[in-house]
């Protein structure tokens, strides 16, 4: 069943924008988790110590 | 578009009148599924069977016993009041505690649409994880008991269904978001936006009222600029969109866009402008002998019997408002200025009062009728007759600064039906002189004291009177004439 339930016009623009704005969200954290890859690839930003000691028992420089 | 009613509360008028008196209330008509209606003194909500179930849901979850939503129980006894007044036959029949006064978020300072909005999310949250939602987001569902807010639409409370978005999310922009975002971000206050439009703001005025730098704010280039553009791009495939969005929608993602919604309000701020701030603390600390006298000619006013409702009209920063309040039940602080009404709601809020109602109002341009019929929200006169007025330092602000003639002043004072305690500055007083300065000369010529006590005896029986030490001043105290 499909039909409109509520009394109130929740709009179709502000229904698009709930998801749009979570998945800005989703966005946002994938983008944060890829530069941090980055940056540590690039050798700019410390390895985190999880990382940082994986890393190290392999004997790299941990920078 | 739009919303439900609605007050829990004071006062007369229904629009229609059932078997014993009954009434419906008129702002209560949006919602099909529930329906309130008085009865002598007493709040009721008729329930449709599906109003009925959401309720019976709601009390399994304990959200009912929760002290931030209005007192409720059922109440079937409340259908022979009813007698025919609705359509169907409700399937069931609650009851709830009355507000003492009834208030509206166009005569709420700043904080107290804030603590509105925190609270409709809160309650949204907690319900959220018990698997209910609620249908709407309006300001018009929160009431203050003095400065604690109380949610009183039992109604809105649904079972959550399977994919569905934040119905509320748009009515929660138009009427508590944008109206706090004009008045953070750009100074202006919200109160005539609302005043003017029943339904709040829409995306796209409040996309053109902001700058280009504004959509840098936090939370403003999605709720505002976004949310024009989408409202405006599919405006017109609503069903087709509904579905789409249906099939997609994830109750997280529900929760987390109602937690960042909370995140965003929690932030906004406003602050009234520095000269309030300076006037507000001296009125608190700055005690004189006119001061002395004053405070005590009130005190014994207000003790003199048990009060039920005193209006302090140019209430300013509650000095009175809180003195009334040792006599009586309910006290409704009003100031045109929205500044010292903002301060006064955070001290009360602070000390967790909930006698004092602090409300910024005009009382030469009152809150009028609004809404379907000019019923839905009542004017200011319609929601309950205070028994004692207070009207200190007003007179002059009343007869000079709005030009309204003396005769009317005391006509309107008379009109009130209570008692009064009145103050009348006379010529010589160096706030009356401010304020004739800019006028041209020999106008308010009725503002005399001769004959403001000649009008004023007219119309009550003046029981005392005293003139403060410096002699520009005189205070009376009267009752309303029998008959």
């Amino acid at each position: 069943m499909t039909t409109v339930l509520a009394y109130l016009d929740p709009g179709s623009g502000s229904m698009i924008l709930q998801i749009i704005a979570g998945g800005l969200a989703a966005v946002a954290v994938t983008a944060k988790l890829y530069w941090g890859r980055l940056m540590r690839f690039l050798r700019i930003r410390k390895e985190e110590p999880e990382a940082a000691k994986a890393e190290t028992a392999r004997g790299t420089d941990p920078g | 578009m739009s919303y439900s009613e609605r007050h829990t509360s004071a006062g007369p008028s229904p629009s229609k009148a059932g078997p014993g008196g009954a009434g419906l209330e008129p702002g209560s008509f949006r919602d099909p599924e529930s329906r309130v209606f008085y009865a002598g003194d007493r709040v009721y909500r008729a329930l449709s069977p599906d109003g009925l179930a959401d309720f019976e849901a709601l009390a399994a979850t304990g959200l009912l016993d929760d002290e931030r939503v209005v007192r409720t129980e059922r109440a079937d006894d409340g259908v022979v009041a009813l007698g025919d007044l609705l359509v169907h036959q409700p399937a069931g029949i609650l009851r709830h505690e009355r507000v003492p006064f009834v208030s509206y978020p166009y005569e709420w300072p700043f904080s107290m649409l804030r603590d509105a909005a925190l609270l409709q999310l809160d309650l949204l949250l907690a319900a959220l994880e018990r698997d209910m939602v609620m249908k709407d987001s309006t300001p018009y569902n929160v009431q203050f008991k003095g400065a604690r807010p109380i949610f009183v639409d039992i109604g809105s409370f649904e079972r959550m269904r399977e994919g569905e978005p934040w119905v509320g999310y748009r009515q929660f922009c138009m009427l508590y978001l944008y109206p706090l975002l004009l008045q953070s971000l750009k100074g202006v206050p919200f109160q005539p936006w609302l005043r003017g439009s029943i339904d709040g703001i829409a995306p796209g005025q409040m996309r053109a009222l902001l700058s280009f730098r504004d959509r840098f704010r936090r939370g403003v280039f999605t709720n505002v600029f976004l949310h024009a553009r989408l409202e405006r791009r599919y405006a017109d495939r609503p069903n087709q969109v509904k579905q789409e969005v249906r099939r997609v929608f994830k109750k997280e993602l529900f929760v987390s866009n109602v937690r960042k919604m909370r995140r965003l309000v929690e932030r906004l701020a406003w602050n009234p402008p520095e000269g309030v701030w300076t006037a507000y603390g001296e009125r608190n600390t700055y005690t004189d002998d006119d001061t002395r006298r004053k405070e005590d000619f009130v005190r014994e006013v207000a003790r003199a019997r048990d009060w039920r409702l005193a209006w302090d009209v140019g209430a300013n920063n509650g000095r009175y408002s809180r003195i009334a309040a040792e006599g009586a039940a309910t006290v409704v602080a009003f100031d045109a200025d929205q500044g010292p009404v903002e301060l006064l709601y955070r001290d009360l809020r602070g000390e967790a009062d909930e006698r004092i109602l602090a409300l910024t109002m005009n009382v030469a341009d009152p809150s009028p009728g609004l809404g379907w019929r000019g019923l839905e929200r009542r004017s200011l006169a319609d929601r309950g007759r205070p028994d004692l007025v207070l009207a200190l330092a007003l007179v002059h602000h009343l007869c000079i600064g709005a030009n309204v003639p003396m005769s009317e002043v005391v006509d309107w004072f008379a009109s009130l039906g209570a008692a009064l305690v009145v103050e009348f500055p006379t010529r010589e007083d160096p706030m009356v002189k401010k304020l004739l300065a800019p006028k041209r000369e020999g106008l308010h010529p009725d503002y005399e004291i001769d004959f403001f006590e000649r009008r004023l005896g007219e119309a009550f029986d003046v029981e005392r009177s005293a003139r403060l030490q410096s002699g520009t001043r005189v205070l009376y105290y009267a009752r309303p004439k029998r008959g």
